[in-house]
């Protein structure tokens, strides 16, 4: 169990009373299910696996109807981030106003591309939609604080301050190391390929049956070894092609960035 | 015609985010008048009378829009849209970061014109900043006892909950907005039933946007005459216009509706010398463009919708020489694209093929056929789709593509012909 | 109300029409025999707007409209084919296949799937695609029953639809969004509850895949049966679909009035059991104390000889006959006639906790459970219990029903004052609790009450007279003994030979029912396998199961339903009634004609019983005795065979967690 796994009890304790009076905001309880998510966000740094499952308590749903909302929106992260989270703008006023090489810029200093995040931890990057600030092109969040007129040299400066310190932005929370990829595009299922079929050996409690009973095991070693006779050519396809796909994704995304 | 101040008066100058500064200019007199003073039916009339159009996008008469809710249902909802996304229009992001109490007043004086006793504003995730400026103006609000039940003694009651999103451009829809506000995917509903008769929670709603319920404040102080007075014949009053893209001063402009495209584009500092202007997106990211022979056209609802266009959320952006428009058309498709739910065929499916061959010809890996193959797909979705995002992926890009063919032809390895690159 | 009787006529494609207001195109254009394409829309499932593909062009609307959501109007004048029509239906189509892999060779759907259907139907024929396809998982394994392509996935989300309207679970959702929208559960959960089948049926292409059908046949190899399934007392109706003498998989059948068109995961894949290797398939003789394979003609022979010096020793009371609630009803019917031909009336059909299977007086028909204003639920929970059953109570409350399960009788009948029709939904298993809410809802105008009892064919066992106070049609008759008083008398030595078709009393109380069958000088077990019960028998005859035999059963709610037999039994295996008519013949009694006998079985079964209610005391047979908990009651009753289908394992883990 992991230190933040730990603690979550006590958070959960902590922001009940503060979830109580975000429910009783609304006429139906779902509808506190945003600023819920956010709350926990704010004290986890992502909407954790623990958070999602608690919400879901808390508001009479399924942890999969919460993992289905929260999924469905780009500013929750359903992974560990960075602790500067660097959204630069990719909307069209800021394109034909310096955004690429704003852009370019940022994934030279970071070192990393669209949806990545620094080896150090420090740095998430995100090229993101229009922000609404076009007249301040080429604008920027950091941790949602607008940053605005960027040029290549402001995000030198910006970068600089961030990793001394001297910037006012607060950093993020950070319970859980992030790992390079934490976009809700790269779902978890395709990301890790642990859900593919008979990943022989894979004791992943998604897989055949289970919750990790005996009963599930048993299931998924007939259905990988013989009484459920899948075609060994199908079973090798599943598991490569869900390690395709993180690929294609990221040669989307590159290629999408080479254009600009 | 120069730019006026009417939500915009004093923005830049006092702070308005103090309840004392605005209270000192005026400021929620109007809502105290029209709990101690007026009818719902009033505010309502007002509404109606000023011909004041919804400023969010679809430019919707408010008054009607009010008007469709049932009289026998009691129980109705009031939202306010601030999920500002569209790409160009950073109008409300000012209004809420600058002045949360107009916002506010304008939120309560809607909410008493249906009758409403809960309303909510949806502010984009994003403005994270403009949420907490917001929410502390209400709390400041809530004290002076001008939101909560009895305000002004006047038996009204009131309570004004702001609901911040996460990051989805398709909850600024007003159904995806419901959604959202509910606590699920921000997914547009299938219509009918319409918001009106079944909304938030399945009560009659009204979704307004942000400047058109500030709108109300000037109309009740001023008249919905003097409103209406301004103006063209079906496009009255005033609108803030974002300008941005290739202008010496982009920002928002607030102006009298009418005034001429190309005096917009004067009053945001013209072109940059030696620039000459190609192409004006005057409605946001769902806007066609048009171009040097539209200037003179009166910006109102009907010119820009007779230019095969429209005004939209008043997202002006300028385009001169310098701009390369398969990478504009290409960035704007992706728009829509990424922003996509997902849930219907046309939109999910199409607009992200569209995508892909955009892509592939920013690369410069154009092959014949692409131009007419994205017009046809564009083309035929439109129409098809469930909400108005599906549709909003061909304006644009069929303006560009009609207007500067040869810019993409010349994104075609074997057949660009050295003389379509100059253009 | 009122609007709801008021009709609209309108015009689709040239021909007038009156539909109920209110009534959609999709469903109006039916009348018409014209079809109109959809993948979200579900008559089940109401419209969802999601696909697209059911446009129609309506004179005086510029822009096409989906027929799903688009109720009928007086005077409109529809059309679902012209070229605005086609062209907007093919560009959907177009957009479908654009990231769909097309991979139809080694698709489980192909050749019955509606991406195929209507690409060939209203598709273009060919797509401008050059760029590659957007790639995702393929082969995700979603839990016990279910593998999802992603890859085929349409979005239509009527999988996801059916776990939220339908089935109450939630646990399928979609997650992202846009292009790269899926559908998945929680992560670290399994998809699994008692319907999870249903989705590969609701699923319009080849996304949702049973692990047990996957890769198994062309559906156009399969031969088709229809059939009532038997696993518990609903009498869903189903097809069962056999390539080379295998049981593939089976269907729903649209049937609104049993089934409403849904199957449980128990009914629809306890069918693994007909080829395991460890089925009985030679009559078995106890020698010695171990078992020898003998002939059916020495079968008979010993079971005749042991029944007959028992009568002729003893009397008709030291013989007696177990079974009936999985066998047919004729076969229930030969085995009472048999039992009472031979002067004994020691019979009855329970071998559970169950005690009583018809309602009686105020036994409700499934449209009565549709109309009641409150469900109250007695004993066991029925998602497990009678799975469809459940669906259908879930759409009830759906519908504004009250679900009421409360602690006590007064307080079930306190929480209904004011409301019908009522349903009383009760287990059959504690006859005490029975009576009691029948008392309290006496005074109540409009009572249905329906026992959803562990068997399939209980019901069915009881009209045919399996009961030892209960003659055929529930007539009154000098009572025998029951179940329990047999085997008391078997330990007394008072019972001497037992005959047991199809029934396994020794998983309950093990150590009483061994002691009871020990002391008996001959049992006779019918059975697939070896149960406890038969691991005790002198004689084990091998016994076919309701796919291989044909005949009818009987539902909770008094339904007379066809067995049809789809699978051609294993060697040296009879059917029941098979084994009956072979014993009827060494004990010289005369049986019914086959006609008289189908005469007979359709006048019982029609026989509505009155002159009592639930718990009646003649249907009183001692307390039940909880199974330990290794006994998975509810699937195992059904066929007492699913411990013998690899596939079911983590099915049956399932149930332990109810």
């Amino acid at each position: 169990m992991s230190e933040r796994e730990a603690k979550f009890p006590a958070l959960l304790a902590e922001l009940r009373p503060h979830c109580e009076r975000l429910i009783a905001q609304y006429e139906r309880k779902r509808s506190a299910l945003l600023p819920i998510v956010h709350l926990f966000q704010e004290r986890e740094g992502y909407v954790s696996h623990e958070a999602m499952r608690a919400v879901a308590a808390m508001l009479d749903l399924t942890p999969a109807e919460v993992e289905s909302t929260v999924s469905f929106y780009t500013l929750f992260f359903r992974r560990p981030i960075g602790k500067y989270l660097i959204q630069v703008c990719r909307g069209l006023s800021c394109s034909i106003n310096g955004a690429p090489e704003v852009m370019a810029r940022c994934r030279e200093r970071l070192g990393v591309g669209h949806l990545g995040t620094t080896a150090d931890g420090l740095f998430s990057y995100e090229e993101v939609e229009c922000l609404a600030a076009c007249d301040r092109a080429t604008c920027a969040q950091v941790n949602l604080e607008f940053v605005y007129d960027l040029t290549p040299a402001a995000v030198d400066a910006m970068l600089d301050d961030l990793r001394a310190g001297t910037a006012t932005v607060r950093p993020l929370v950070q319970t859980d190391p992030p790992g390079a990829i934490w976009s809700i595009r790269q779902d978890e299922q395709v990301a890790t390929g642990t859900k593919a079929l008979g990943s022989r050996g894979v004791t992943n409690p998604n897989n055949a049956g289970g919750v990790g009973d005996a009963a599930g095991l048993i299931m998924l070693d007939r259905i990988v070894n013989k009484t459920v006779s899948f075609h060994e050519a199908t079973r090798e396809r599943a598991v490569r092609d869900s390690r395709a796909v993180r690929d294609v994704v990221e040669e989307e995304e590159a290629q999408a960035h080479a254009g600009h | 015609m120069p730019v006026t101040k009417v939500l915009t008066d004093g923005i830049g100058e006092v702070d308005l985010r103090d309840l004392a500064v605005y209270r000192a200019r005026g400021g929620y007199r109007q809502w105290e008048r029209a709990v101690r003073e007026l009818q719902p039916a009033d505010v309502l009339a007002a509404a109606e009378t000023s011909g004041l159009r919804g400023r969010g996008g679809a430019g919707f008469p408010t008054g009607r829009k009010w008007s469709f809710l049932p009289t026998d249902k009691h129980v109705r909802y009031l939202v306010c849209n601030c999920d500002e996304a569209e790409p160009g229009t950073f109008k409300d992001h000012m209004l809420l970061e600058e002045a949360p109490h107009l916002v506010l007043e304008g939120i309560l004086l809607g909410a008493y014109g249906i009758a409403c006793h809960h309303a909510f504003i949806y502010i984009r995730g994003e403005f994270k900043r403009g949420y907490e400026i917001f929410v502390r103006a209400l709390e400041e609000a809530r004290q002076a006892g001008l939101v909560g039940s009895n305000v002004f003694g006047s038996g009204f009651d009131i309570e004004v909950t702001a609901h911040r999103g996460a990051g989805a451009y398709i909850c600024g829809e007003e159904t995806g907005l419901l959604n959202s506000l509910e606590g699920k995917r921000g997914e547009p509903r299938l219509k009918p039933p319409f918001p009106a008769i079944e909304g938030l929670y399945g009560a009659p709603t009204v979704v307004n946007n942000v400047e058109t319920l500030a709108y109300l404040v000037p109309i009740l102080e001023k008249g919905a005459n003097w409103f209406a007075s301004v103006g063209t014949e079906r496009s009255k009053g005033y609108k803030i216009v974002s300008v941005s893209g290739h202008v010496q001063k982009p920002g928002n402009y607030e102006i009298a509706l009418g005034t001429t495209v190309r005096e917009i584009i004067e009053i945001a500092g013209g072109l940059r010398p030696g620039r000459r202007l190609m192409a004006v997106q005057p409605g946001g990211g769902s806007s066609a463009c048009i171009f040097e022979e539209h200037l003179d056209l009166p910006y109102d609802y009907e010119s820009m919708a007779k230019a095969g266009s429209m005004l939209g959320s008043g997202a002006f952006v300028v385009f001169d020489d310098t701009t390369d428009f398969v990478a504009a058309a290409y960035n704007m498709v992706r728009f829509f694209a990424h922003e996509s739910c997902g849930q219907c065929t046309p939109c999910r499916e199409g607009g992200h093929w569209i995508e892909t061959v955009l892509a592939r010809l920013v690369r410069g890996e154009g092959i014949e056929g692409d131009d007419a193959m994205m017009l046809r797909v564009a083309g035929t979705i439109t129409g098809l789709n469930l909400c108005a995002l599906g549709d909003s992926i061909e304006p644009f890009l069929k303006s560009v593509l009609v207007r500067f063919p040869d810019a993409f032809k010349a994104r075609i390895p074997s057949a660009a012909p050295a003389s379509a690159v100059a253009s | 109300m009122a609007d709801n009787a008021v009709n609209v006529t309108l015009t689709i494609d040239g021909v007038p029409v009156t539909v109920p207001k209110g009534t959609l195109l999709v469903e109006a254009a039916k009348t018409v025999k014209q079809e109109i394409p959809v993948y979200c829309y579900h008559p089940k499932l109401g419209p969802a707007g999601l696909c697209r593909v059911c446009l129609v062009d309506i004179e005086g609307m510029p822009k096409l409209q989906i027929a799903c959501n688009t109720p009928a109007a007086d005077g409109m004048v529809v059309h679902t084919r012209n070229d605005k029509v086609d062209a907007g239906r093919a560009m959907i189509l177009e957009l479908l296949l654009v990231n769909h892999p097309l991979d139809c060779p080694i698709c489980d759907k192909g050749g019955e799937c509606d991406l195929q259907d209507y690409a060939m139907a209203y598709g273009r024929g060919s797509s401008d695609l050059v760029d590659p396809k957007t790639r995702k998982p393929k082969g995700v394994d979603l839990g016990p029953t279910i593998v999802l392509d992603e890859e085929r996935c349409v979005v239509c989300q009527r999988c996801v639809r059916f776990d939220d309207i339908i089935a109450d679970e939630r646990q399928l959702v979609l997650k992202d969004r846009g292009v790269r929208d899926i559908i998945a559960t929680s992560t670290g959960d399994p998809y699994r509850h008692n319907f999870t089948g249903n989705v590969t049926e609701l699923c319009p292409v080849g996304a949702l895949t049973s692990k047990t059908y996957r890769f198994k046949s062309r559906p156009w190899d399969l031969q088709r049966t229809q059939t009532t399934c038997t696993q518990c007392a609903v009498g869903c109706q189903m097809f069962s679909d056999v390539r080379y003498g295998v049981p593939l998989r089976t269907m729903s059948v649209e049937h609104d009035a049993i089934s409403d068109g849904w199957l449980c995961d128990r009914g629809r894949y306890n069918i693994g059991f007909y080829d395991s290797a460890e089925r009985i398939v030679q009559p078995l003789y106890r020698r010695n104390g171990t078992f020898v394979q003998i002939g059916w003609d020495d079968a008979f022979t010993l079971w005749g000889k042991a029944l007959r010096e028992a009568l002729r020793a003893r009397g008709p009371e030291a013989v007696g006959a177990i079974g009936g609630g999985r066998l047919t009803n004729e076969e229930a019917y030969l085995l009472q006639h048999l039992t009472r031909a031979v002067g004994s009336a020691n019979l009855d059909w329970r071998a559970g906790l169950a005690r009583q299977a018809t309602p009686g007086a105020k036994g409700g028909t499934l449209a009565a459970l549709d109309r009641a204003q409150a469900i109250v639920t007695i004993g066991e929970p029925l998602r497990e219990r009678a799975p469809v059953l459940w669906l259908r109570i879930l759409k009830a409350v759906r519908r504004g029903a009250r679900l009421i399960a409360a602690a006590t009788p007064a307080e079930a009948a306190a929480q209904c004052a004011g409301l019908a029709p009522i349903a009383l939904v009760w287990d059959g298993v504690d006859p005490a609790l029975g009576a009691a809410y029948d008392g309290a809802f006496a005074g109540f105008a409009e009572v249905a009450t329906f026992i959803a009892s562990e068997q399939g064919n209980a019901r069915g066992a009881e009209a045919m007279g399996m009961l030892p106070a209960f003659g055929p049609g529930y007539a009154a008759v000098a009572p025998g003994r029951g179940t329990r008083a047999m085997l008391e008398d078997a330990r007394a030595g008072r019972l001497r030979v037992l005959s047991i078709l199809g029934a396994n009393p020794a998983a309950y109380a093990p150590n009483a029912a061994a002691e009871a069958l020990d002391a008996l000088e001959f049992t006779v077990v019918s059975e697939l396998f070896m149960t406890e019960t038969a691991a005790r028998a002198t004689l084990v005859l091998p016994a076919r199961g309701p796919l291989e035999k044909s005949g009818t059963t009987l539902n909770l709610t008094g339904d007379l339903l066809p067995l049809h037999a789809s699978l051609q039994a294993p060697e040296g295996t009879l059917a029941d009634l098979e084994m009956l008519i072979g014993l009827a013949q060494q004990l010289d009694v005369e049986l019914p004609s086959a006609e008289d006998l189908e005469r007979a079985v359709i006048a019982h079964a029609a026989k509505l019983p009155t002159g009592f209610g639930l718990g009646d005391a003649r249907f009183d047979d001692g307390p039940s005795v909880a199974p330990p908990p290794h006994v998975h009651r509810t699937i195992f009753d059904g066929a007492g065979t699913a411990a013998h289908d690899p596939r079911l394992t983590s099915l049956r883990a399932l149930e332990v967690g109810v």
